[in-house]
């Protein structure tokens, strides 16, 4: 094994990871401050791909066009968001968690069977702008431009959370309902309100990921099933609530996949899950979470 | 014993059914049995153990190619196979629940739904001893369960009996110290009861019980696939039991007469049964808290002392 190929696994496994991170980081969000686990929240991701193809498809013969739908994209997933909030999530804070689990179930069984009602079973090819439709290479390895793109998305993100989090009112807010949400709505701050907020932004995310996600290849029915699992996966490892934490599951979960395929490509999903399940069983609330809630 | 007439009329009517109705309800009743006994088994771990599990359809699975292997490369007769399902699952559970049983909760939930899916993966993707992707094909019934009828009548035999012995582990000291544990797991662990323990234990029944029903599936479907084991199979059973309600041992059941019966009907005549599903879920869950069973207990003076006592004894639920 060279140095290049080595190279080019981790390129990959970043992309990967930064790809889930994408979805992890709303999903972590959702979870931290409003202590609901978001089933639904790759089923969500979908939906975004799939209004970014439709967005696409409307603007095709324009080279800017790819780019204005991802924005478009996560703007109609921040609404559902809104919606699913204000309809549904509102009346279950208060309920048992099984309950609340299987009302984002059953969103999921929903939301999936609304894109397949609206967009049919075919699967569904953006064709990229020649900006990132070819390879570049590094050390004379081909990697995809797309990628290039992801990866920058990604960054971006976790810098715009960072800042959101670290340097604002709002985020301040936030952070401190993750730690106690009696302490927060004491101090006469709205909680259903920061809720909402919360919740459309991570949604957002989730559109905005899947948005990112469509043209790096066909975007299909069912893709979200196994994407869900593994965003839980990198939410555990990172920690509930924690941005940080979710960054590095998001990287842990990208390159144990990456590098274990070159391996072992059967095992690249099990290895995953055993990780997982290690630090569940060692550090419940994860490499960076707090044990407060555990 | 007299409170529970109602019971013995259900059986007895679930004797007379392939005589009144067609083959394809028949089907249906084969399925809701199964499927049933799923959702009872993983009452056990919710209801008496106040546990959620969101992996319960991985023993369940392996329950399904225990006999499925079993059947297709050995020729080893059911009985036995389905001895050997609920042996497997029950191992199985053994290996998952000694971590599992660590956690509650939230955590509780995820561990068995990341142990849930590493047995999907492991059966996804070991092609040459599980068929992978494709699943086992050509799982037969002996000749003389060959036909629904007959496959129903051993399908009941063995679910009333499993019913029976899990009814029994419910009403047993263990059974109450499942509810203690549920209740208050320290005030259980100052009483000198090892709640770990006893937790791991009522984790491998449960699995034990998933694993026959997923043992019947097999010979019922003449084929198992690995989505038996995928996570959105383990939201079955909770649903069944929230629907039916998790307080009464019958709950579950009676969740899983309302699920199949509904399936088998709206798949009649519209392929977006996950859409009607979906819909009916997020309804039960907004309006119908308790399920349907405790809508029952409130509005019939049969069951409402019954139920008021359910109530009492689990006040958390």
């Amino acid at each position: 094994m060279d140095i290049s190929l080595i190279f080019s696994q981790f390129l990959s496994g970043l992309s990967r990871g930064m790809m889930l991170f994408l979805i992890a980081s709303g999903l972590s969000l959702i979870f931290g401050v409003m202590n609901i686990l978001n089933f639904a929240h790759a089923t969500l991701w979908l939906a975004g791909a799939y209004f970014c193809y439709t967005f696409w498809y409307l603007m095709q013969d324009y080279g800017f066009g790819l780019w204005v739908s991802i924005a478009l994209a996560s703007l109609a997933l921040a609404l559902i968001g809104w919606f699913i909030e204000v309809v549904l999530i509102r009346r279950v804070y208060k309920r048992e968690l099984p309950e609340q689990l299987l009302l984002t179930y059953g969103l999921i069984l929903v939301i999936g069977d609304l894109i397949k009602l609206i967009w049919g079973v075919e699967d569904k090819i953006i064709a990229r702008p020649p900006l990132v439709a070819g390879p570049v290479f590094f050390f004379g390895i081909p990697f995809d431009s797309y990628f290039i793109f992801v990866i920058l998305v990604g960054f971006a993100v976790a810098v715009g959370l960072w800042w959101f989090l670290k340097k604002t009112r709002y985020g301040h807010i936030v952070r401190a309902a993750v730690f106690s949400r009696e302490m927060v709505s004491a101090l006469g701050i709205p909680i259903p309100r920061i809720y909402t907020g919360v919740f459309v932004l991570g949604i957002f995310i989730a559109g905005l990921a899947g948005a990112v996600q469509a043209p790096v290849g066909s975007i299909t029915l069912g893709m979200d099933m196994a994407v869900v699992v593994q965003a839980f996966c990198v939410v555990v490892i990172g920690g509930f609530g924690s941005l940080l934490g979710t960054f590095v599951g998001s990287m842990i979960v990208g390159e144990v996949y990456a590098f274990s395929i070159l391996f072992w490509p059967q095992g690249a999903l099990v290895l995953i899950f055993i990780v997982t399940a290690f630090i569940l069983i060692v550090r419940p609330w994860g490499l960076f979470g707090t044990p407060m809630r555990a | 014993m007299k409170k529970y007439w109602w019971l013995g009329l259900i059986f007895i009517g679930a004797l007379i059914l392939p005589l009144v109705v067609g083959e394809f309800w028949v089907h249906v009743a084969v399925e809701i049995l199964i499927l049933g006994l799923f959702a009872v088994s993983f009452n056990m771990i919710f209801g008496y153990m106040g546990q959620l599990s969101f992996g319960h359809a991985a023993y369940y699975g392996v329950g399904a190619y225990a006999t499925g292997l079993l059947m297709v490369k050995a020729s080893v007769p059911l009985p036995i196979c389905l001895a050997a399902s609920m042996i497997a699952a029950g191992i199985c559970a053994l290996i998952f629940g000694y971590f599992c049983v660590r956690l509650t909760g939230i955590y509780f939930a995820i561990l068995t739904l990341a142990f849930g899916q590493l047995m999907y993966y492991i059966i996804f993707q070991w092609y040459s001893f599980t068929g992978g992707d494709d699943g086992l094909q050509g799982i037969i019934p002996p000749d003389l369960l060959f036909g629904a009828t007959s496959y129903y009548y051993f399908t009941l035999l063995i679910v009333t009996a499993a019913l029976i012995v899990m009814w029994y582990i419910s009403k047993s000291p263990f059974g109450y110290t499942m509810r203690a544990i549920r209740e208050n797991a320290d005030r259980t662990r100052f009483l000198g009861i090892n709640v770990r323990r006893y937790m791991l234990i009522n984790f491998i029944i449960a699995g034990m019980f998933a694993g026959l029903a997923g043992g019947l599936l097999g010979p019922f479907n003449r084929s198992v696939a690995p989505d038996l084991c995928n996570w959105h199979q383990s939201g079955v059973p909770v649903f069944m039991t929230v629907i039916g309600g998790p307080l009464g041992f019958f709950g579950p059941m009676i969740g899983s007469v309302i699920f199949t019966f509904l399936m088998a009907f709206v798949t009649g005549f519209t392929e977006y049964w996950p859409l009607t599903i979906g819909l009916i879920i997020i309804f039960v869950v907004l309006f119908m808290p308790g399920g349907v069973l405790g809508l029952v207990e409130e509005r019939v003076e049969v069951f409402r002392s019954k139920g008021l006592k359910a109530r009492a004894n689990n006040s958390k639920y």
